[in-house]
């Protein structure tokens, strides 16, 4: 509890409360019924508060109603030695329950640590799981062809040994795409990315993204729809070319050959959305929901599957941007990719005095 | 002097890179001088006269920034630089210091290559007087300030085409914003980078077949802009 004399506090003024209302009820309720109001005010800081605070409300309660209610009134004198046992009573119930909700609270933070340390725990193993997954295979693929190469590359015919190295060529862009996302993710989880904003156009980052990914996108059908008004955005424009990269790459890779792709930019309000939208197979509500989170492989996700970062980047870059990143399902079974970027004011546009 | 018999110098400290660098290279008909450190490659340069140099970013003995400003301080020759992915700043801090193209490793040779060309290409080409760009359908007579497109003409503005000047200088190869927007707008407007977005957007809608899928004014996300032409081998 960051403020215990919060607690204290709180068990004086119960000890108050409890002293008004019994002094309304003396006239017409028995004493006994005031002792039960004192003794709920215990419980209830008890409940609330820590041990410290619990043992001062019994002891303000007890002396309270013994000072106010217990004959002879207004003295501390107990005449009847039953109301001894009331006060012990009370002091119980205090010990008894701020003990319980200790070791409570106590067990809640075991358990905490242990889902934190198990959470923790989840994420190593799956990365390790994923590495020895995404990058072995590339590995002994390149061993395998390297080495044929190197020891028997004159008995093999110029096109196998074209085609070998085109596949370590492959596998080693492949692999070192992976390692850069694995790095990539890491300094965005441990805050070691400063933000570089400058002013951008997304329809010009949207085509650097596809030319970039022309290779990769060759058996889709692409469309690009931008309004000519789009407002310019303040961002990181490597940062968000990587997200919509990761988006473009995400769809490329899950939906099959001859499907349209398509990049489109929205204006709404003071956002800017920007989606990816698929015309695949769709995904199932669980997915998503989690589709954009660390290691998250759907249903249908084969052997074209990636290390599984590339979502979880893009979120992690666009909430970077104060923007946020979410999946939902198009009519029809595709699915649409977006994220959202605030739209700040809109810059002095350039004046250009000569007449041309 | 011709292309194929240029010889370049390559400042690079990892064996390995400096090994494939060297076979490719020298595939092409280049003839190759190495060094592993920036000390070695200033010595280097100064005595081989390359025609240009290869210089790493993360030399042992000091920074590869140093060695572009040195060289710049008493030769002209292209110089490309090999910088780690997510080093936007020293890319641009290199390109800034007088490099003129960066290539990010890991690289394939193909494209180290196309810099390379271009990179000799724009040494070769300083001083002809050349001045027609063609990029497709298009047209551009820098110094009469003309352009066409499909024979009719377009109307560029004054400003775009002290950009496309300024582009041009540097044909094939990047030219970052702060080039750019010192050369076309003056050394106050260096932060003004939405000028560029606005006027490139221009230029490609009125030059580009494909404006939002542009072949000529290339982005270089986070760098600047690079204009590739047609006839890159005049």
């Amino acid at each position: 509890m960051a403020r215990p004399w919060i607690g204290y506090a709180c068990a004086a003024g119960a000890a108050l409360l409890c002293t008004l209302i019994g002094l309304a009820m003396a006239p017409r309720f028995d004493i006994v019924n005031i002792a039960m109001v004192y003794l709920l005010a215990v419980v209830v800081i008890a409940l609330r508060f820590s041990r410290g605070a619990a043992i001062l409300s019994s002891v303000l309660c007890v002396a309270a109603f013994d000072f106010m209610f217990v004959p002879p009134q207004s003295t501390f004198t107990v005449e009847d030695v039953q109301y001894l046992l009331t006060f012990a009573i009370m002091l119980a119930v205090a010990l008894v329950i701020s003990g319980l909700m200790a070791s409570g609270r106590r067990q809640a933070e075991a358990r905490a640590a242990l889902m934190l340390e198990a959470e923790t725990e989840r994420i190593r193993s799956t990365l390790l799981a994923s590495i020895s997954h995404d990058l072995r295979t590339p590995l002994a693929v390149m061993t395998g062809a390297s080495s044929s190469l190197a020891e028997g590359g004159e008995r093999l015919s110029p096109a196998e040994r074209t085609a070998l190295a085109q596949s370590i060529y492959g596998q080693a862009r492949d692999m070192s795409e992976q390692v850069a996302k694995v790095l990539q993710m890491t300094r965005l989880e441990t805050g070691g990315i400063a933000l570089d904003r400058d002013w951008a156009a997304i329809p010009e980052i949207a085509g650097s993204v596809l030319a970039r990914l022309s290779e990769r996108l060759a058996h889709h059908r692409l469309m690009v729809d931008f309004p000519a008004d789009l407002p310019l955005v303040r961002v990181d424009t490597t940062l968000i070319d990587q997200a919509l990269a990761n988006l473009v790459e995400n769809a490329a890779r899950h939906t099959p050959a001859g499907t349209v792709v398509r990049v489109r930019g929205q204006c709404r309000g003071s956002e800017l959305v920007v989606s990816v939208e698929d015309f695949g197979i769709g995904i199932d509500d669980h997915d998503i929901e989690h589709v954009f989170e660390k290691f998250h492989h759907g249903a249908s996700a084969g052997a074209g599957r990636g290390v599984g970062l590339g979502l979880a980047i893009c979120r992690a870059i666009v909430q970077l941007h104060q923007g946020k990143a979410w999946a939902e399902r198009l009519p029809g079974g595709g699915t649409a990719f977006r994220f959202t970027l605030p739209v700040d004011e809109a810059p002095l546009p350039p004046s250009e005095a000569e007449s041309a | 002097m011709t292309e194929a018999r240029a010889t370049i110098l390559v400042i690079e400290d990892a064996p390995e890179i400096r090994r494939f660098l060297r076979s490719s290279l020298g595939a092409e008909g280049y003839k190759v001088v190495e060094s592993s450190t920036a000390r070695r490659g200033l010595i280097d340069a100064a005595t081989h006269k390359p025609d240009l140099a290869v210089v790493d970013l993360g030399l042992p003995d000091f920074d590869g920034l140093d060695v572009i400003r040195r060289i710049r301080e008493w030769s002209p020759m292209p110089i490309l630089v090999l910088s780690a992915r997510a080093q936007e700043r020293a890319k641009i801090d290199a390109l800034d210091a007088g490099a003129d193209d960066y290539v990010t490793k890991p690289f394939g040779i193909g494209e180290l290559l196309a810099r390379v060309r271009a990179a000799l290409r724009h040494a070769v080409r300083i001083g002809s007087g050349k001045n027609n760009l063609t990029l497709e359908d298009a047209i551009i007579d820098i110094e009469a300030r003309k352009a066409t497109r499909g024979g009719k003409e377009v109307h560029l503005t004054p400003i775009e085409f002290r950009i496309i000047a300024c582009l041009a200088k540097h044909l094939g190869m990047v030219v970052t914003h702060r080039q750019l927007l010192s050369e076309v707008w003056g050394p106050t407007h260096l932060a003004d980078t939405h000028y560029l977005r606005i006027y490139m957007k221009q230029l490609r809608d009125k030059l580009e077949i494909d404006p939002v899928r542009p072949r000529h004014f290339v982005t270089e996300t986070g760098v600047g802009y690079r204009l590739v032409a047609d006839d890159e081998s005049t």
